[in-house]
């Protein structure tokens, strides 16, 4: 009899000890703002919407380039080297695209619908050298969002279409071929 | 916890600090370079020698003051720096005019790697100027300027 009311004390003291124990690990959840588990899955995180953005933007400077190189065959000589080095950041960049497969997003957007080539091929070239000048801004933009890795390689992309653009506005296309101007 | 914030302040003002003063050195190693090949060109290349040099002087003036500003010493610049190749030409001083600006780039490229968004910014704009002259004394563009190989 006495063995067992100790045990039942014992017992009793250990519950006692126990249902608060059991009770810390929510409050400390609480305090602490874990994610809600019914809360639907969370969206990509910055640096992953500014990477998106990136090859969006990139994206669409390619397209503009074909657009152009089909209206104005001529400048292909031209507008080649610029060309593959977009396609080289478009690589870069969706090389560092991994989704994880619980993250859900919005398919990217399709470039805006294709304009009419512009009426000569030097206003063709000034068309692309704009492109690239507000491009080239609009990666410093995304720079404080990226992570450093990333940034480090906007800020490249960028300094090339600065480079892009600088050599676009020297270019005459009426010297190389009369026919193209 | 008021220490260890004070502690991760500093540790993120001491890499600003680094990398500024690679950034000075870089601009430091330019200024003296221009120099060199300057010596060799003549009319238009001479002028964007010449061009080039003041902006990289100017460079320097302001990297040390954003130093100082931060509490150190500003490096000093090396009383000569040995070229890559033998500068003994046109050809030789517009190659070497290229590598610098390269160097210069790589070195802005450290700032843009920092958590301070004002240097980031400060450092792509550099690097955009620098790309420009890097281009136009090259001829060609090049897809990414100041990232070595294996970072791509």
């Amino acid at each position: 009899m006495t063995e067992r009311r100790a045990t039942a004390r014992a017992f009793s003291r250990r519950r006692i000890l126990t249902v608060p124990a059991t009770m810390l690990p929510v409050a400390a959840i609480a305090a602490c703002g874990a994610p809600d588990l019914l809360a639907p899955p969370p969206g990509p995180s910055p640096s992953v919407r500014t990477l998106r953005a990136s090859i969006t933007a990139e994206q669409s400077l390619v397209d503009a380039y074909q657009r152009i190189l089909a209206a104005y065959p001529a400048l292909a000589a031209m507008l080649h080297p610029f060309l593959s080095q977009h396609d080289e950041h478009l690589a870069q960049l969706k090389g560092r695209l991994v989704i994880p497969p619980h993250v859900k997003v919005t398919p990217l957007p399709s470039p805006s619908a294709p304009a009419s080539p512009p009426a000569s091929a030097r206003a063709a070239i000034t068309m692309l050298g704009d492109a690239e000048r507000a491009a080239a801004a609009a990666q410093l933009g995304r720079l404080a969002a990226a992570t450093p890795s990333l940034a480090q390689l906007l800020a490249s992309i960028a300094a090339s279409e600065a480079t892009h653009a600088m050599a676009l506005s020297s270019l005459n296309p009426a010297a190389l071929n009369p026919a193209a101007g | 916890m008021a220490r260890r914030a004070r502690g991760r302040e500093n540790a993120v003002g001491s890499a600003a600090i680094t990398a500024l003063q690679s950034v000075l050195a870089a601009e430091n190693a330019a200024v003296y370079g221009y120099g060199l090949a300057g010596a060799q060109l003549s009319g238009g290349q001479f002028s964007a020698a010449q061009q080039d040099w003041t902006v990289h002087r100017m460079a320097c003036a302001a990297l040390s003051a954003m130093i100082t500003e931060r509490g150190a010493a500003p490096g000093a610049a090396a009383v000569a720096y040995r070229p890559p190749f033998p500068v003994t030409g046109a050809g030789a001083a517009v190659s070497l005019a290229a590598m610098l600006e390269d160097g210069v780039i790589r070195a802005y490229l450290g700032l843009v790697a920092l958590d301070d968004q004002a240097l980031r910014a400060f450092g792509a704009v550099r690097m955009q100027a620098a790309a420009i002259r890097a281009a136009s004394w090259r001829g060609s563009t090049t897809a990414f300027p100041g990232l070595p190989a294996s970072a791509l």
